[in-house]
């Protein structure tokens, strides 16, 4: 019984500490933070393909940013509650976040799936190809922007 | 050519009309798309942005019918149109709120544009004249004022449909034509001297509109940043 008691305990203490709580508004500044980090990013790429010249290493910094954060599970900070509060500046999120999860899902999921083949693309170094894909990359920010972000 | 018919829409008026058309029909769905289109939706709207500024001066100096004046929707020519009273020709007093709730409308969408961004990749080309904070509001009006445009358009259109059905009156032929149908002073004025006029003011305003005089940022090896 102490035995089972004291497992139950360390279980909970290390399922704790692999994803620890994060305030509020914190939440809410890191979730700014990876939007604001990936437009830096999406615009390094549209300059690259737009400019005339297109710098290959540039390009692949660009995206693999854009998709390690992609799949760092932003998910994880959209907390109960977070549809209000301010974090570098007032949160745009929908209360649709937390009700709509299954269409949230594929978009979100959609999103992850073109963040990667835009690494792909990258790695490929092929301009023309990097900027259809950059076209649909930034099709499917727009698709949760249309939907769950307040447009004031 | 049939003797009882008259020059009604001048041609500029009408080639602004159709372009018009097909600008806004673009630029809704460009607008809607997004992705890579986002830049076409931006190139559209400079195009938008000549063809009101053409259309506010062809309303000066553009032909008769073309004239603000002319159709200008005075509270007692309203008054007299719903009473069945309005003799005239062109626009009707409540076709004329019509072209310019659109014409306002539009306006408002370029303005808003211009400065507007989508938090992605683009940003209206006098972004940096209002800064991101302001940006973001007044793109939230852009997005606000498409609804209200769709609904003008659907409006319009639906005002067409009545005129042809129950009033028995095509509209749509004198915008193609230029010609309408029955008794009426022939449209006069607006020469060439006029359309220069038009035409070089809304290639100004389009060359503002574009911010293509604004300073450009700084080339990236004019920097010195470190390189890892």
């Amino acid at each position: 019984m102490k035995t089972k008691f004291l497992l139950s305990l360390i279980a909970v203490l290390i399922a704790g500490s692999a994803s620890a709580q994060v305030k509020p508004e914190d939440a809410i500044k890191y979730r700014q933070s990876g939007y604001g980090f990936m437009a830096w990013n999406m615009g390094r790429i549209k300059t690259n393909v737009e400019g005339g010249n297109f710098n290959k290493e540039e390009v692949i910094k660009a995206a693999t940013a854009i998709q390690a954060i992609a799949n760092s599970g932003m998910g994880a900070l959209y907390l109960p509650g977070t549809d209000k509060g301010k974090g570098w500046e007032e949160t745009r999120a929908k209360p649709a976040i937390w009700t709509d999860k299954e269409k949230l899902g594929k978009i979100a999921m959609d999103f992850n799936k073109e963040a990667n083949e835009m690494a792909k693309v990258a790695a490929t170094g092929d301009a023309a190809a990097v900027g259809a894909q950059l076209g649909k990359l930034g099709a499917s920010c727009k698709a949760c922007h249309d939907d769950f972000r307040i447009k004031h | 050519m049939d003797n009882k018919a008259f020059r009604l829409w001048d041609l500029p008026t009408r080639i602004f009309h159709w372009s018009l058309v097909l600008a806004v029909a673009s630029a809704l769905v460009s607008g809607q798309l997004g992705g890579n289109l986002i830049d076409w939706h931006g190139r559209i709207g400079l195009l938008v942005v000549g063809l009101i500024v053409f259309r506010l001066v062809w309303g000066v100096l553009g032909s008769t019918y073309a004239r603000f004046g002319q159709f200008l929707p005075t509270p007692a020519r309203i008054k007299a149109y719903l009473a069945n009273q309005w003799q005239g020709e062109g626009h009707n007093p409540l076709g004329a709120l019509s072209v310019l709730g659109l014409l306002g409308l539009l306006t408002a969408q370029v303005l808003t544009g211009l400065v507007a961004n989508d938090d992605i990749a683009f940003t209206g080309p006098l972004f940096d004249l209002v800064g991101k904070a302001v940006s973001n509001r007044l793109t939230g009006l852009h997005h606000l004022l498409s609804d209200l445009l769709i609904g003008l358009i659907v409006l319009h259109l639906a005002a067409i449909v009545f005129y042809v059905r129950i009033k028995k009156q095509n509209l749509v032929k004198p915008m193609i034509t230029g010609w309408q149908e029955g008794e009426g002073k022939s449209a006069s004025g607006g020469g060439w001297l006029a359309l220069i006029l038009a035409l070089a003011l809304a290639g100004l305003v389009v060359y503002g509109a574009s911010g293509a005089w604004l300073p450009p940022p700084p080339p990236a090896a004019a920097v010195e940043t470190p390189n890892w």
